[in-house]
């Protein structure tokens, strides 16, 4: 008997006019790590919400669902709360208590078990997950992978049978969701645990999967192991949005149409690579960027509190005319800080910044706001205010012809009557930069706006920026996402300790790090060393492919 | 031995309660003079520096009270001058004084308190009469941060597109200032779902709740709760016979040193030096420690 028995689901939300999923059936087995991918609105959160009873939407329902054999509608309510595990995307929303201990125990209260069965599995899964060292702080004062892994602790100590995660890295940054993934891993492998795992960043899942199960439009179109799903989906659609999101080697695999085994991990596409093409010694030409120099940060410094240490030690660089700068690099290097000081919002205590040849601090804010430089905040919500989006674009300029090419650019006429909150993660911080844009700035800051997108959203991202690149706006993005850097930048730098260590060309600056680096050139750096995304990889691999073909 | 800080929260409270509630009633001037003494020494003890900083305005206000008092009120029979034909005199100006003695004994009462008695072991204390009500604390508790985390979030943004609450014309920040607590709150009713989901997916609103918490009463918690429920209630017999009795007018009543005065005196006395005991003993035992390691 299968842990989860899903028989002919069809769901649709009230008054919508398709539905959201449609004859779902699939079987998940005890001690199985399943991931479920699909693109964004296809359904799969629903999908997952329907595991769990207390999060099912309304709506019409029909078909059935079983957990353990029993119809999960006719679960005890104790048993339906312990025994399946939920984990939802945003780490800091899920917090309830002010005190690491108590948002562990906080299940277990609700059960009812007495202090000493609490305080034992408390201890436990304290363990288990190294939290002793912080389990007496205060959740505030965690960091984002901290606190989802909090999340999952406290989920832990209920014992479930089945754990659901609903794209439970999208806010992390790269190190703190790998450190998750891993640990979900070890649950699945050491505890045998049933895990349920949505996800669009499935470098690092993909691999580790029993199954993947690929929904679209609210069904599935694949459920099988993880290569085979693979080769289903590009059977499906050749174009299917979703090959976007899969592994570098699988993609690479895929788009040269080899026919031998797929290689899954950056190890194994490594040594496919080895064993189909020969090293050479080819340079990408890359162009320095050239324009004038609209940016300039002279050695800047800058601290919190005068009691704090320096936060920006003597930060130097510039940025050009058109051009589009990443910056990259750890948690707790300055970055953000860095954009605070050259927006204007924080002052530095020595260097001096720039902008157009005048100094910042000689720009009045209307000036200086009003066409110069803008800031697309990590989060969009907080620029949006209205009931609709026409009125988020209306109130930012009274000049229909630009709200109309702004409209056009980020294509979202279809979205116009919405309420913002109503929108997808992608599709609201694309009102966000609509709002940003009317301000019409010549210099665009991004803060880490990749950040919970999937592979298409970024797509549609990377194809704005650069249209207003080719505009001649100069954009300057933070960001942890180094393969969206590689492939869309003009330009890279690794933030460090205050300061800017290396910049460069993306492929030159890429090539040059060996582990900060992307996935494509970690996996083919011996054969291509200037080699830094799938498009570059998959050009020379095709091109020594012909070459042998005329031979 | 444990310091203050490490005994269960029921401890402490008790204490607190004790000595605060004793403090108020007595106007003894020996008894006043003890408890004065207690509080200096033991919110010195847990204070430190921010307890020197406190001194700073505390030794005027209790100057100004001691002027203030005769001042206003002319009872008592050792009159020293005359201001506009009105006496004043030695009982008003001693009486001023032991009343600000009084109420710095208890503002350093409540600081020493406050140092103690952080907020999970008021909240694990307030679980104990209303577990509903103190989840609701500490929920709030970790909202206020959250919000304060957020409305910074959102002030930056609106300020990087020229929506500065801080400058431009009164009317321009009042609208900058709105838009910003409008963005706040439907950022709070969206993510309150979030919260609400993630709590009942963990079982929230089952029938039989418990509460858990770290404190665990042991047996120097009971041995120091004994005693000081012990002395609290010799304190309330020897208030109940009269021996703390001192009248300031028309004058002075005398001070006698006889069994019942000198009992009241002394078990007091050890009442209000139960913690700078604890910590002295537990500086020396720390000091003993590290010189055998």
């Amino acid at each position: 008997m299968a842990l989860i028995e899903i028989n002919q689901l069809m769901f649709s939300y009230p008054l919508a006019t398709k539905p959201t999923l449609k004859n779902i059936s699939l079987e998940i087995e005890a001690g199985e790590f399943v991931v479920l991918c699909g693109t964004s609105g296809c359904g799969k959160s629903t999908l997952l919400k329907h595991l769990k009873r207390e999060l099912t939407p309304h709506g019409q329902t029909s078909g059935t669902i079983h957990f353990n054999g029993v119809a999960l509608q006719d679960l005890p309510q104790r048993e339906a709360a312990s025994q399946i595990g939920y984990v939802l995307q945003k780490p800091e929303l899920q917090i309830v208590t002010d005190k690491v201990w108590h948002e562990l125990s906080f299940g277990l209260e609700n059960l009812g078990y007495d202090s000493m069965t609490i305080r034992r599995r408390v201890a436990e899964m304290a363990s288990f997950f190294g939290i002793q060292t912080w389990f007496r702080k205060n959740t505030t004062d965690l960091s984002g992978g901290q606190k989802q892994l909090l999340n999952l602790a406290s989920i832990m100590v209920m014992q479930p049978q089945l754990l659901i995660l609903d794209e439970p890295t999208s806010q992390l940054d790269p190190i703190a969701a790998s450190e998750f993934i891993a640990t979900l891993q070890k649950l699945n492998k050491e505890l045998g645990l049933t895990i349920v795992l949505v996800e669009h960043r499935l470098e690092e899942v993909y691999p580790i999967a029993d199954r993947v199960i690929i929904l679209d439009a609210g069904e599935i179109i694949a459920n099988d192991t993880p290569i085979k799903a693979a080769t289903r989906l590009r059977h499906v659609d050749a174009h299917h949005p979703m090959l976007l999101g899969l592994p570098t080697p699988l993609r690479v695999h895929h788009a040269l149409k080899q026919s031998d085994e797929t290689p899954l991990t950056i190890r194994d596409g490594r040594t496919w690579l080895e064993k189909h093409y020969e090293k050479d010694h080819k340079q990408i030409q890359e162009a320095e960027p050239s324009g004038e120099v609209v940016l300039d940060v002279q050695d800047l410094w800058f601290r919190y509190d005068r009691h704090a240490e320096d936060l920006i030690r003597g930060l130097n660089f510039q940025l050009h005319q058109g051009e589009f700068l990443s910056i990259v690099g750890g948690n707790g290097t300055g970055k953000s800080t860095t954009l605070g000081l050259i927006t204007g919002l924080l002052k530095p205590h020595r260097g001096k910044v720039t902008i157009f040849n005048k100094l910042l601090k000689k720009y009045a804010k209307k000036e200086l706001y009003q066409g110069m430089i803008s800031m697309l905040p990590q989060d969009p919500t907080t620029l949006l205010v209205e009931k609709e989006v026409q009125l988020e674009l209306a109130m930012m300029s009274k000049d229909q012809t630009a709200i109309d090419r702004v409209i056009n650019l980020l294509q979202i006429r279809h979205l116009l009557a919405q309420h913002p909150y109503d929108l997808s993660g992608g599709e609201q911080q694309k009102v966000a930069l609509g709002k940003v844009l009317l301000k019409n700035p010549k210099i665009l800051v991004l803060d880490e706006p990749t950040k919970g997108l999937d592979g298409e959203s970024k797509q549609v991202l990377a194809r704005i920026l650069h249209d207003l690149q080719s505009q001649g706006t100069s954009i300057l993005m933070v960001t942890h996402d180094v393969e969206f850097s590689a492939e869309h930048a003009t330009s890279c730098a690794m933030f460090f300790d205050g300061e800017i260590v290396a910049k460069g060309t993306p492929a030159a600056f890429y090539s040059g790090n060996h582990f900060y680096t992307t996935a494509t050139n970690r996996m083919c750096r011996q054969l291509f060393e200037d080699v830094v995304t799938t498009e570059q990889l998959i050009a020379r691999c095709q091109s020594q492919q012909e070459v042998m073909t005329h031979v | 031995m444990k310091s203050l800080h490490d005994f269960h929260p029921l401890v402490i409270f008790s204490y607190f309660f004790a000595v605060i509630g004793l403090t108020m009633f007595y106007m003894h001037p020996i008894l006043l003079i003890i408890s004065f003494t207690g509080a200096t020494v033991t919110s010195f003890l847990l204070l430190k520096k921010s307890f020197l900083k406190s001194i700073k305005w505390l030794l005027p206000f209790m100057l100004v009270a001691a002027i203030l008092n005769p001042l206003l009120i002319h009872e008592g029979e050792t009159a020293i001058l005359y201001i506009n034909e009105q006496p004043i005199t030695v009982e008003a100006i001693v009486y001023g004084f032991a009343a600000s003695v009084m109420l710095i004994a208890i503002i350093f009462w409540f600081s020493a308190f406050n140092a103690v008695m952080t907020s999970d072991k008021f909240l694990y204390l307030f679980t104990k009469i209303s577990p509903a009500v103190a989840l609701l604390i500490s929920l709030t508790m970790r909202l206020v941060p959250l919000f304060g985390h957020q409305i910074k979030k959102i002030m930056y943004a609106q300020r990087a597109i020229g929506m500065d609450p801080s400058s431009g014309s009164v009317w321009h920040r009042i609208k900058a200032g709105t838009r910003i607590l409008s963005i706040l709150i439907s950022w709070a009713l969206e993510s309150a779902i979030e919260t609400a989901d993630s709590m009942k997916a963990r079982g929230y609103g089952l029938k039989g709740r418990s509460t858990f918490s770290l404190f665990r009463f042991d047996r120097l918690d009971g041995f120091a709760l004994s005693g000081i429920f012990i002395l609290f209630i010799i304190q309330l017999l020897c208030s109940y016979f009269g021996w703390n009795e001192f009248y300031y007018y028309p004058t002075f009543s005398p001070i006698v040193w006889n069994g019942p005065m000198i009992f009241m005196t002394i078990s007091y006395g050890i009442l209000v030096s139960l913690p700078i005991f604890i910590e002295v003993l537990e500086a020396f035992k720390w000091r003993s420690l590290k010189s055998i390691n």
